[in-house]
């Protein structure tokens, strides 16, 4: 039996719901909405612009961690927030923006810690390939590089450096998943998706001095990934080992700050 | 810096605002639109749960602020629209409509059966005058709003509020 608004619920001279009527029917339609809602409810991720070093980012941060960093002169900012809204609940907020932009700062002065800390939230990438590639290349530090093969050998997938490229291309977090510091194997820097001026900028930051001409310094020292030692390039072991196995840190100091040793055959300086 | 390849940057992010924001903001105005829609309690508040359950469903296709408003009254007007077509389905095979309106009438007083007079002319005009009347009057929403909630002109959103006045007026006079 339907309940009709009864006649004191009702002002006859406007012909209106009394507002205490309204109120009343407002209380439990909030508890109704909410039981209702609370099954597909989206978690919340604050958004902001970064007015930064490296130009204009949009910056998305989820309760799980920072979840989209786009440069807006070279991608589509509307593209990126309506992936971002198929899967939260967007906010506002320049303090999270702030926050973000002044940890990006600190890096580029040269503060390796500053962007290390802050967990990330790949809800974006879809591809549990890609999710591999991203959460391994985290692991390599700052002051190094890595070759697409390299990468790719390192997630169990030698022959996918093609695949990896495409990851780094479609990385929604640069820098904080850092795709600027994965080169060609034959040593030339690559693309960037933020432009090369940007990936030179960055790993430059870091302590890595390559230009387009000369490529990996010559002080550099090769690291291998599974034995934790590092050579320089003369080495025996470096001609021996296959090259996807190395990562390529900027000199000694760098690779004995990732935890490796160095080779008592070459002994680099 | 690296050359622009695209340039499609938002100046400022202008989001939609969060859905509970919108919710606290609407709820009131949205209440009065539906019960003064459908005088019924119950319908009221199932469709209001159903508008904003469609409407945060829908959520992430609103990319601004801007129409916010209007496209909320768009949905409960839809769900509106498909609550009538079920009722006159219904009361096709059950018949039992005029039996309610039946009591209904003989339960009111003299106090309100002007008001029930108005109502049951309200329920007589064309669907579209009927919106765009409540919307206008007990929604207070800009012709433009009407017009984007029922997709048609602004214009046609001022006629239809005038003709349905216009038949309001006439029926009033007839009847007294």
């Amino acid at each position: 039996m339907k309940k009709a608004l009864q006649p004191d619920e009702f002002d006859p001279a406007s012909d209106e719901a009394t507002d205490a009527a309204i109120d009343k029917m407002l209380l439990l339609a909030r508890q109704r909405l909410a039981r209702a809602i609370a099954p597909i409810r989206r978690s919340v991720a604050r958004v902001g612009i970064i007015e930064s070093p490296l130009g204009r980012l949009l910056a998305a941060e989820s309760p799980r961690g920072l979840v989209a960093l786009t440069y807006l002169d070279t991608r589509d900012g509307t593209t990126v927030l309506a992936a971002l809204r198929q899967k939260f609940d967007l906010v506002e907020d320049a303090e999270t923006a702030a926050r973000i932009g002044g940890e990006i700062e600190r890096h580029l002065a040269g503060d390796d810690d500053a962007i290390v800390h802050r967990p990330i939230d790949l809800s974006l990438v879809v591809s549990p390939f890609q999710r591999r590639a991203l959460t391994r290349l985290r692991e390599v530090p700052a002051g190094s590089v890595v070759t697409y093969q390299g990468l790719a050998a390192a997630i169990g997938s030698p022959s996918s450096q093609r695949a990896v490229g495409t990851t780094m291309a479609s990385n929604p977090l640069p820098i904080y998943v850092p795709c600027h510091r994965v080169i060609k194997s034959d040593g030339k820097i690559g693309n960037y998706g933020g432009g090369v001026e940007r990936k030179l900028k960055l790993l430059r930051a870091e302590g890595f001095e390559v230009d387009r001409g000369d490529r990996i310094p010559p002080q550099a020292v090769y690291g291998h990934w599974q034995s934790r030692i590092f050579c320089s390039p003369t080495c025996s072991a470096v001609r021996r080992a296959e090259r996807k196995k190395w990562i390529i840190f900027t000199d000694s100091a760098r690779a004995r700050g990732a935890g490796m040793r160095a080779c008592k055959l070459c002994r680099p300086a | 810096m690296p050359q622009s390849r695209k340039i499609n940057a938002p100046a400022t992010l202008d989001l939609p605002p969060p859905f509970d924001e919108a919710v606290a903001r609407y709820e009131r105005e949205l209440m009065r639109f539906l019960l003064r829609t459908t005088r019924d309690h119950d319908d009221a508040l199932d469709l209001f749960q159903e508008t904003w359950l469609r409407a945060y469903r829908a959520w992430p296709k609103l990319e601004s602020a801007a129409g916010l408003r209007p496209w909320l009254y768009r949905i409960a007007t839809n769900l509106c629209l498909n609550r009538t077509r079920d009722r006159m389905r219904r009361s096709r095979v059950i018949g039992d409509e005029e039996i309610d309106l039946e009591r209904a009438s003989a339960g009111s007083n003299g106090a309100h059966e002007g008001v029930l007079h108005l109502k049951a002319a309200i329920a007589q005009l064309p669907h579209n005058q009927r919106e765009a009347l409540v919307m206008r009057k007990f929604g207070g929403l800009e012709y433009a709003e009407i017009a984007h909630a029922l997709s048609c002109s602004a214009e046609s959103a001022r006629a239809g509020v005038y003709q349905a006045l216009k038949k309001l007026k006439l029926s009033v006079e007839l009847s007294s």
